[in-house]
């Protein structure tokens, strides 16, 4: 053992100590024959990772530390997802308190303005104020319904939340700097979590560029849900685009351009394409604008059986970038359609609307549907085929199957 | 002579036994050495059997679900900022499936 042990330690990369290889190959000395050494990694016996210690486990299904999805049941009741309930998918480690510092001092720069010019977070607090409500979700939210084996996390319908962003409006941003430059065509948003780590900028750096006319609507958040914006979801600062999907609100925000060509990091030229089955490439479209979406929240198959007789089926609708105008529910599984209630508070276009249906169900077995329509658009039956499992918005996955008693 | 044929036949299982348990930690140990020096898969995953304390991508010790094939596919192809081992011919196919049997018989334990 002591020969292999050296053998290996004779190419030993500048990062890892010795005693990671001793300890790797006490490890792997004690291994029984492969066919019998399998890891179980059955949900509900981890924890949360540290730095996410302070949220729910009960609310969340962990795929892994960095892939954590909220349950069916768990986004909301009462129409905002409370932060302990929100889903994690970070492309980068989430910077650490020491890494970000004193965070009144945290810096952003604005370029492809009249006046270029870097703000500290205090200085931004000065610039204006506001509060809006936006759906958070991750491009892959539905990705675990797709039959061809994709890569990445299998999020059913948890990689999604609605949440209060408190910040400044990007336009008093872009005022306060002189304007856009008229030559702009792109609002490019970099993050600068992936500095820690040392990586290559180029494939490390998530840098996302939107149509410039995004910035009218955006905001540059400092707070979620009346909280300073906690280190996991980007703080202290992070640009959200309302409408578009969560991998362009880009967290732990250094620099906001407006550029005439899109960013050419991996995170925007290669990532997040969506691409036919068995193809990739910068000329398919980019995980941009959400799509009219909804899904049934309760009861599901989470909730158990339901008691015969009044049901109250309720769930969340979303219309992308335009209003949601109307969702019909499906208690035979899409044969016949009736338009449901909206219910609570509307909060804006960019937030979901809850809907409830009464249904009046004998015992047997159901498929429960919900079918959004933005007025434009309505959800599709079927998913979206793609590569990467993409924007899958088809009402039919995202049914639920229910047992009444 | 009937005891005799049993004893043999019970020797050649315990050879053949010892020979895939050699070969198992053989291959188990050349999986290491891919995935803390070749690939260096360490610098940026956790994983306690390796000695791993990498936090770019998952800690693979949480990871759920992990199947040769699925972390073969992964090694191969990439994402996000982890490289295509496969696509970019970083690692030979042999040495794809040698890390990914290495890794899903090591992650949580």
């Amino acid at each position: 053992m002591k020969k292999k042990e050296k053998k290996l330690n004779l190419n030993r990369r500048n990062f890892l100590a010795s005693t990671a290889s001793i300890a790797g190959l006490a490890a792997t000395a004690s291994v029984v024959p492969i066919s019998i050494s399998n890891a179980n990694h059955t949900d509900g016996e981890k924890g949360l990772p540290e730095f996410i210690s302070w949220k729910d486990r009960n609310a969340l299904i962990v795929h892994s530390d960095k892939g954590i999805e909220t349950h069916r049941s768990a986004i909301g009741e009462s129409l905002i997802t409370p932060n302990r309930n929100v889903y994690i998918r970070n492309n980068m480690p989430t910077m650490t308190d020491d890494q970000i510092g004193n965070r009144n001092d945290w810096k952003v720069s604005i370029e492809g303005v009249k006046n270029p010019k870097t703000f500290t977070l205090a200085q931004l607090k000065k610039l204006g104020h506001t509060t809006m409500a936006s759906i958070l979700q991750c491009s892959g939210n539905g990705r675990g319904f797709f039959e061809h084996k994709v890569r990445g996390s299998q999020w059913k319908t948890g990689a999604a939340a609605c949440v209060f962003w408190t910040g400044v409006p990007m336009k008093a941003v872009v005022e306060a700097c002189g304007g856009v430059n008229a030559s702009a065509v792109f609002m490019t948003s970099a993050g600068v979590d992936h500095e820690p780590t040392g990586l290559d900028p180029k494939k490390a750096m998530v840098e996302r560029s939107v149509p410039k006319v995004v910035f009218k609507d955006a905001m540059l958040a400092w707070e979620m849900n009346g909280v300073p914006l906690p280190n996991a979801h980007g703080g202290p600062l992070r640009m959200v685009t309302p409408g578009y999907f969560g991998i362009n609100n880009v967290k732990h925000l250094g620099r906001v351009a407006f550029t005439e060509k899109e960013s050419s990091v991996k995170y925007m030229k290669k990532s997040y394409r969506i691409s036919p089955i068995g193809k990739k490439g910068s000329q398919y479209p980019s995980c941009w604008e959400m799509p009219v979406k909804s899904w049934i929240t309760r009861p599901t198959d989470e909730t158990g059986t339901v008691r015969a007789g009044k049901v109250q089926i309720v769930g969340v609708a979303m219309g992308g970038t335009k209003k949601v105008r109307s969702v019909k529910v499906s208690v035979d599984g899409g044969k016949s359609w009736k338009r449901a209630k909206f219910i609570g508070p509307d909060l804006g276009k960019y937030a979901w609307r809850q809907f409830a249906f009464e249904a009046n169900l004998k015992s047997g077995t159901y498929n429960i549907a919900s079918l959004a329509s933005n007025g434009s658009k309505k959800q599709p039956e079927l998913r979206m085929e793609n590569r990467r499992g993409y924007a899958h918005n088809g009402w039919k996955d995202h049914s639920v199957n229910i047992t009444v008693v | 002579m009937k005891i005799l044929r049993f004893l043999l036949i019970i020797l050649f299982y315990f050879i053949i036994s010892i020979q895939n348990t050699i070969a198992d930690e053989a291959k188990m140990l050349k999986g290491l050495e891919i995935f803390n020096e070749t690939a260096a898969c360490a610098g940026c995953h956790t994983m306690k059997a390796a000695g791993a304390e990498g936090n770019v991508g998952p800690n693979l010790d949480t990871v759920a679900g992990l199947t040769v094939e699925s972390v073969i596919d992964m090694v191969t192809h990439g994402l996000g900022v982890m490289p295509a081992y496969g696509e970019e011919e970083i690692l030979t196919p042999e040495e794809i499936e040698i890390v990914s049997t290495y890794v899903v018989n090591s992650a949580g334990k």
